[in-house]
């Protein structure tokens, strides 16, 4: 393990000193996403902020299900929404003037309708320019409406059952007061996808990463190069632990240069990847999957510059089929090739994280990147070492 | 060619070493044993298997064929006890250019076991033997050539190794650092260290080796110290003649002198095999001038080295 730990060492010193790790792995990145996000203008802006609206409607005070709906609209948490009141014939107007997003005009005895199940309708008037807010607005008047409806129907039913007169008012008023019996809740699925901006500096992580974690192989064959590699071999070291300092080497760079990317990436464009404990899980995984993929790589090549070709072309095609520049989806055989990709699995497990998601959640990507890591490292074992041959 | 006698104090012992890449056979059944304080040289052409023998005495490749045992232990690639008696320094220079002489000599020295005071004691005393002190803090790629030369050389002995292996230390080297060089070589082998030593310049294995072995095209072709070797030629001289006139007169009367073995003739002159070139001198020349040849220049080449891989193998040691 001493041994091991001086080469490792040792090549840590030489890749900081020489610079370019940190040309590659940060510097180059960082300056990628920024310009990705400028590119795709308007990438990642997760919130809307909505503008306040005005709305005129024109409803009988003394109606309570008239009044029920207005007071729904106005008490709208994600919006402020101002009411003015007009008569029916002068909504039109009081919106020209106004500049209101929606017009609501309530019918009289719009409650005495509904309570004894008779048909009601609320008029809708859009403003001018269909905005994002009055389109809110009517989704919020279309619900409410929809649960007065229920009483309608309520009020419908007990007149077939030949209810007292009373009764059916009670009961309509009841269903359309009371909860929905279907509700849907809005959450964060553990499945959740990522952001635009964060999947860009998810993908721009995971796709330097290849090339981050090349390093070391870059260092084994620069070893063989320039010949300290055949001294190392006539060390008391054995061949396995130069190869495994290699790898060391390459993983360390791989989490260092991820950690810092996905940290500074998450301040510069605003996302947050969920709990760091998951993050730090995933990266430790799929680094170890990109250094798997490394020892294919040594095993493959002669030179330092076939190496670098090799990385590139796999960094590359591994990072755009995980979704590094734009998302890419599959169906079939494609499909499950696209699940089994490091970077996608990282990604997803991102997206896992980001939405709240546990260790537990994210354990379908996790074990994709291991299983990548140890079908690379198979794969390694079975091939020819060209690079020794040369 | 057999084995020498082999002693208890022996630190290399060969037997029998055998390396084949597919058709070629690189090393062809090579046996020799070094002794401490022994410098064995292996003098050959580029291309002779030197470096193939180098390569397997010093674990980085295994041997067909044969054994290599230093200090008693087996060597091969996968040995690490046996690495840790032996220093190497590969002809290629094995040097990080990104880290000064010191954090170089400190790194391999870690990797051979030492460390704390005693690392950083032999890696100032290497500096100092190597000349190299004051630059100690400079990166390597800084240095000249002859300064990395020294730093790999510099490298093989920091852990004080029983057997030193130097693969053609000298190649591509000023004859400053070239001296220097082999000044520390002489050193290492009077402080009793087992010197191994490849070279194809006939001068440094004269200067430096106690025994030599001849090798080509992966053969031992002789064996034994130069005094041993010079007598495989018959232990005569060359005298070449140069000059004008009757040569072919002047061929056919000196072929009849008995000192001379044999007399070859080219455009410039004459060139004869003699026993005890400096006596016959005198009588060649008169007995050239006698028959009608005009002498301008004569040379004595004395056997060595070269003449005994001429001899042996037929062709120039720098074909």
């Amino acid at each position: 393990m001493y041994g091991l730990w001086t080469m490792v060492a040792n090549d840590l010193r030489q890749r900081i000193r020489d610079k370019s790790v940190f040309i590659f792995s940060l510097i180059v990145p960082l300056a990628l996403m920024g310009v990705l996000s400028l590119v795709f203008g308007g990438l990642g802006d997760d919130t809307v902020d909505l503008q306040p609206a005005t709305v005129v409607a024109s409803a009988d005070d003394a109606d309570q299900l008239g009044a029920a709906l207005l007071g729904a609209v106005e008490s709208l948490e994600i919006m402020d929404v101002t009411i003015k009141r007009a008569p029916a014939a002068d909504v039109r107007d009081e919106m020209q003037a106004s500049g209101a997003e929606l017009g609501i005009i309530i019918p009289e005895e719009f409650s005495d309708a509904v309570l004894s199940g008779q048909a009601a309708s609320v008029q809708l008037v859009q403003g001018s320019d269909a905005t994002l807010e009055s389109g809110v607005l009517i989704s919020v008047v279309q619900g409410a409406v929809d649960q007065i409806a229920a009483g309608t129907v309520t009020a419908a039913a007990g007149g077939i059952a030949e209810l007292p007169h009373q009764d059916l008012a009670t009961l309509a008023q009841q269903a359309a007061a009371g909860p929905p019996l279907l509700t849907l809740t809005e959450g964060q699925a553990a499945a959740e996808q990522l952001s635009p901006r964060g999947t860009l500096v998810a993908g721009q992580a995971g796709l330097f990463l290849m090339f981050t974690v090349g390093f070391g192989v870059l260092g084994l064959l620069a070893e063989r190069e320039q010949g300290t590699l055949a001294r190392l071999r006539s060390m008391p070291v054995t061949a396995g632990t130069v190869i495994t300092a290699k790898a060391c080497t390459g993983f360390i760079l791989g989490v260092a240069a991820t950690t810092v990317l996905l940290t500074a990436g998450s301040r510069l464009f605003n996302v947050s990847f969920g709990s760091p404990l998951v993050v730090a899980a995933l990266i430790l995984c799929v680094a170890t999957a990109a250094t798997s993929l490394t020892f294919v790589v040594a095993r493959l090549v002669r030179t330092a510059e076939q190496a670098n070709v090799a990385q590139s072309i796999l960094a590359m095609v591994l990072g755009i089929a995980g979704g590094a520049f734009f998302p890419v989806q599959g169906t079939g055989f494609a499909a499950t090739l696209l699940d089994l990709n490091p970077i996608g699995a990282f990604i997803r497990g991102l997206g896992i994280s980001a939405g709240g998601g546990t260790l537990n959640d994210v354990m379908g990507p996790v074990a994709v990147m291991l299983a990548f890591a140890a079908v690379g490292l198979v794969i390694s074992r079975f091939l020819p070492d060209w690079g020794a041959q040369a | 060619m057999e084995v020498a006698e082999v002693t208890t104090k022996d630190v290399l012992d060969v037997r029998g070493l055998v390396r084949r890449y597919g058709d070629l056979t690189a090393v062809d059944g090579v046996s020799f044993h070094i002794r401490a304080g022994e410098t064995y040289g292996l003098l050959g052409p580029n291309g002779a298997g030197k470096t193939t023998i180098i390569s397997m005495v010093a674990g980085l490749i295994p041997a067909n064929e044969g054994s290599v045992r230093v200090a008693g232990l087996d060597m091969t690639p996968s040995e690490t006890e046996a690495k840790r008696i032996i220093g190497l320094v590969p002809q290629e220079l094995a040097i990080y250019p990104d880290l000064t002489a010191r954090e170089n000599l400190k790194f391999f020295g870690r990797l051979q076991g030492l460390t704390g005071k005693d690392l950083t004691r032999r890696t100032n005393e290497v500096l100092e033997l190597i000349g190299l002190s004051d630059r100690a803090g400079d990166l390597t790629k800084k240095y000249s050539g002859g300064m990395k030369r020294r730093l790999n050389i510099g490298i093989g002995l920091l852990h004080r190794p029983a057997l030193l292996i130097l693969d053609e230390p000298t190649v591509g080297v000023d004859p400053q650092s070239r001296n220097s060089i082999l000044e520390s070589v002489e050193r290492l082998s009077v402080e009793g260290m087992a010197v191994l030593y490849t070279t194809h310049y006939m001068e440094e294995a004269e200067r430096l080796c106690d025994r030599i072995a001849i090798i080509d095209e992966g053969r031992f072709q002789a064996e034994g110290t130069r005094d041993q070797l010079i007598t495989l030629t018959g232990g005569v001289d060359r005298i070449n003649l140069r000059g004008g006139g009757s040569t072919s007169r002047a061929a056919e009367a000196l072929s009849a002198l008995p000192a001379v073995q044999h007399v070859d003739s080219d455009g410039a002159g004459l060139m004869l095999t003699v026993s005890d070139g400096p006596t016959a001198l005198a009588g060649i020349v008169t007995g050239a001038g006698d028959a009608g040849m005009s002498v301008t220049s004569v040379e004595i080449v004395r056997p060595d080295l070269e003449s005994v891989f001429l001899h042996l193998t037929g062709k120039a040691l720098r074909d």
